[in-house]
């Protein structure tokens, strides 16, 4: 396994590479501890400010937790370290429809799921290593797992277990798993939406508008395979969707132009109606490497989530 | 109504359904290739998919409209212009059949009387703007006003010239096929069957059709007097009888004034009679069957040529030739005297065999050619042969004979062959024998043919066969070398030997080489004119594809028409670049479109 330090970082490489160099847990903590070396800080913020120790300083280290007192009396440089709470309760929602299980190009690039479920494992690990209780749906048309929201490393090592045994089922119904969640979050904190979005926007919409009045923070990871951007394709294509069988016969070279544009446009739609509700929203290719996809999640002009 | 100059094209009318086709061919179920995002792509078309739809039956419909333009276009279609008066300034040809068939008389009329009450119709419907050309049966195309066409119409009378109604329309395209303004070609016949012959002139085309059936007849085909020339006597000739009738009827034959006993002729048959040659010289003989209802046929004429029995000498011990020789005497066919040699070369004309002695060949070539006869006894043969079947005699067993070789060029004069070597040639006035009349030599002297045929050397052969041609009038008739000058009964006319010459009119014509009659030139109705029978309507659209019959009754409103019909040709042609830029545009549209 190619290490956080090291010459090739885990989070900067190509998802299907990565995923060829090992099981889901082991490397979701390389890309993870890469993803989070690559931050030049140290991520762990705590909501709390209860003084633990002082240490070294380092470069990277935030200015203000320099202790200047102690700089006063030994003419060194140390930073304060403390204790941090867990006060932030995230829950991963996860699309696991038929609709997600397809790749442009299966030889060289993650379905949708599998880059799904390696980015929601990521996640949950940065959110762990956080102190932040971390839960987990699964969905297709019906709630497939749950796991409340925890802290510990033993309960991410059960939300890498349920993803690892998740298999993708056939329609999609995500409102009822959305509102599910407010039942799991009693009290504010991140929901955490990964899906392809083929599914129905009105009542999908609806359900994340109603976590979003709850109090909740909501982000949205909209997973886009390459080949769903662009047609292409010999002269006459059956186009046939693997979760409704609906089918579409079309030139892709006639089509290429105007279908590029309607996806741009529900893009478009996607994120106006969703920034509109306070919600976040990334569109993300599943050829993105998993650290630029965490860092667009979780990085904020602010700081991290 | 529409028609169409060139029907055969209609063929290709199931072509039109080739667009359909393809469309059908490229409708076959493409590759399916699972895709989550078909929402998008359901998204995509639904606002484009009407109108997608609407351009792609819009383009089936114009792919279609554009072959079926081209196919129409290639057809030739034509329509009548409905409404309008009279009819645009037009060329046309009238073809009036004045062929000998026309004198043929239906119901106490003449066909020609109804083709010519047609044709004042069609000149009466025709105006000053008008090109008019008149083709008549002599074959020459004559454009006029139209006072003079109606004059030379009603003068007109049925000539002895067959007309080939083929030709008459190929002469009238050569005239029409540069005219800037609407074309056609009226055919005014009997139709008879025989003057039938294929022409596609690309042209519209009305003929009309006789209303009455032709008249049941009977004439003289054939008058045939034999070889020529004739010796005081009994001769023979060999008359045939054609036409539809299929009756017997009298005939009459006649030598000069001289008529002979009535025959009797049956349609079909060949009837041999005998006649009595008259004193020598040229004499006309005429074949004639009682008149009918068509005259033209009925009598038939040819010449014949008299001359006195041979004055000859011959070799007593010659056994076989002496016996057939004094046959001939006893039988008033030979008279002695010295004008024929018969079995050496004498001073006069010959008949020649081998010499008895071999070793007088090579004297006896020498004497031919001091003769100027370009013919020689070769090398013997001894094989046994026989004689190869020809006008002169039949098939004779030949065991021993001398090859007969030409030195003068391409040879002439043969008149019997061994195995298809010369064995009887003639030049001038000499005749040379392959084979001695010996059974050693021949079957011949024993056979029943031979005094005949010495009869015919000594009477015939060795004495120059004159000429006796025939032909048709209006045909063309190939003149002998020697011939400067044709006799009719009432004028001569100078000729070039060697060149062709057209007799006028039916009858007997002299020959003549300066003060001398060298030949005989019999010119009769050509025997086709004597079969009636018209053409049905099936047959001549068979022969002249595109052609509009109609009954004679009818030609007024039928000629004119191509003035009178619009050619669509040109607007189907602008039709279809329109339809191609259109599919063009569409196809374009509908690939921004898409």
């Amino acid at each position: 396994m190619a290490t956080t330090h090291g010459a090739a970082r885990l989070d900067l490489l190509d998802p299907f590479e990565v995923s060829q160099l090992g099981g889901l847990e082991v490397v979701t903590e390389g890309l993870v501890e890469g993803f989070l070396a690559g931050l030049h800080r140290s991520p762990r913020r705590g909501f709390s400010v209860e003084f633990a120790e002082h240490r070294m300083y380092q470069p990277g280290d935030e200015l203000r937790y320099i202790d200047w007192k102690l700089l006063g009396r030994k003419d060194r440089l140390y930073v304060k370290q403390f204790e941090e709470e867990t006060n932030l309760r995230a829950m991963v929602v996860l699309d696991s429809s038929g609709s997600m299980d397809w790749s442009g190009a299966p030889e060289s690039r993650l379905s949708k799921f599998d880059y799904a479920r390696r980015l929601a494992a990521a996640l949950a690990l940065v959110l762990v290593r956080q102190r932040d209780a971390t839960g987990l749906v699964v969905f297709d048309d019906a709630v497939r797992a749950v796991l409340p929201p925890k802290a510990s490393r033993a309960h991410w090592l059960r939300v890498v277990a349920t993803l690892a045994m998740a298999a993708p089922g056939h329609l999609t119904a995500a409102a009822p798993a959305l509102q599910g969640v407010v039942e799991k979050l009693r009290r504010r904190g991140l929901v955490v939406f990964i899906s392809d979005l083929l599914l129905d926007q009105a009542p999908a919409l609806h359900a994340l508008k109603f976590l979003r009045h709850r109090g909740h923070a909501v982000l949205v990871l909209h997973l886009l395979d390459p080949a769903e951007l662009e047609l292409d394709g010999p002269a006459e294509v059956r186009y046939e969707d693997p979760e409704s069988a609906a089918a579409v016969v079309l030139r892709p070279r006639d089509w290429a132009e105007v279908y590029s544009r309607t996806v741009n446009e529900v893009v478009s739609g996607w994120r106006h109606a969703l920034r509109r509700e306070g919600i976040r929203y990334h569109p993300i290719r599943t050829d993105l490497p998993f650290g630029r996809a965490l860092r667009e999640a979780l990085v904020r002009p602010g700081g991290v989530a | 109504m529409i028609g169409f100059l060139h029907p055969a094209w209609l063929w290709a009318l199931p072509a039109v359904g080739l667009p359909l086709v393809l469309h059908l061919v490229a409708r076959r179920q493409p590759p399916t290739v699972p895709f989550p995002a078909v929402r998008y792509l359901q998204q995509v078309t639904r606002d484009h998919q009407r109108r997608l739809k609407l351009q792609h039956w819009l383009l089936l419909l114009v792919r279609t409209l554009l072959v079926l333009a081209l196919v129409l276009a290639a057809a030739g279609p034509t329509v009548a212009r409905d409404g309008l008066a009279g009819h645009a300034p037009a060329s046309l040809v009238l073809i009036l059949d004045n062929s000998p068939s026309s004198g043929a008389v239906t119901g106490g009329t003449p066909a020609l009387e109804r083709l010519r009450r047609a044709a004042r119709e069609v000149l009466d419907k025709a105006t000053a703007e008008d090109a008019i050309w008149l083709l008549t049966a002599d074959g020459v195309a004559r454009r006029a006003p139209i006072e003079r066409l109606r004059a030379t119409v009603d003068s007109l009378v049925p000539t002895e010239i067959r007309l080939d109604l083929g030709g008459a329309l190929a002469v009238a395209r050569d005239i029409l096929v540069n005219e800037a303004r609407p074309a056609e070609i009226v055919v005014l016949s009997d139709l008879q069957a025989t003057a039938l012959s294929p022409a596609d002139v690309a042209l519209p085309v009305v003929v009309g059709v006789p209303d009455l059936v032709p008249p049941a007849n009977l004439g003289v085909a054939a008058l045939d007097p034999g070889p020529q020339p004739w010796s005081p006597g009994a001769n023979r000739v060999r008359v045939q009888l054609l036409g539809d009738s299929g009756r017997s009827s009298p005939m009459a034959l006649l030598i000069g004034n001289r008529a002979s006993r009535p025959q009797l002729g049956t349609v079909g048959a060949v009837v041999e009679a005998r006649l009595d040659a008259p004193t020598p010289g040229w004499w006309p003989v005429t074949a004639e069957v009682d008149a009918d209802e068509f005259r033209a046929d009925d009598r038939r004429s040819t010449l014949v040529r008299v001359v006195p029995v041979a004055r000859a000498q011959w070799d007593p011990a010659d056994h076989y030739l002496d016996a057939a020789a004094v046959t001939l005497r006893a039988g008033g066919r030979l008279v002695d005297g010295t004008e024929v040699t018969l079995g050496w070369l004498g001073p006069g004309a010959s008949v020649v065999p081998p010499p008895a002695d071999l070793a007088a060949v090579g004297s006896l070539n020498r004497a031919l050619e001091r003769r100027g006869v370009p013919w020689r006894f070769g090398g013997p043969v001894a094989q046994p042969q026989r004689t190869d079947s020809g006008p002169l005699l039949g098939p004779t067993a030949v065991t021993r004979r001398f090859r007969l070789v030409n030195t003068g060029g391409a040879p002439r004069g043969v008149e019997a062959t061994v195995g298809g070597d010369p064995w009887i040639v003639r030049s001038g006035n000499v005749v040379l024998v392959g084979s001695r009349f010996d059974p050693a030599w021949s079957a011949l002297p024993t056979s029943a043919g031979f005094v005949p045929l010495v009869d015919a050397l000594a009477n015939r052969l060795v004495r120059g066969e004159q000429a006796l041609l025939t032909g048709a009038p209006g045909g063309p008739i190939l003149m002998p070398d020697a011939v400067d000058q044709v006799q009719g009964a009432s004028r001569a006319w100078s000729v070039e030997g060697g060149a062709a010459w057209r007799a006028p009119a039916s009858g007997v014509y002299y020959l003549r080489s300066g003060a001398d009659t060298v030949g005989g030139l019999a010119v009769n109705l050509d025997p086709r004119e004597s079969d009636l029978t018209p053409a049905t309507r099936g047959e001549v659209r068979a022969l002249w594809p595109g052609a509009r019959v109609v009954p004679l009754a009818d030609i007024r409103a039928a000629a004119f028409a191509a003035g009178a019909r619009g050619h669509l040709r040109g607007p189907l042609l602008v039709l279809a670049l329109l339809l191609g830029l259109t599919e063009v545009a569409l196809a374009s549209l509908r690939r921004k479109s898409a």
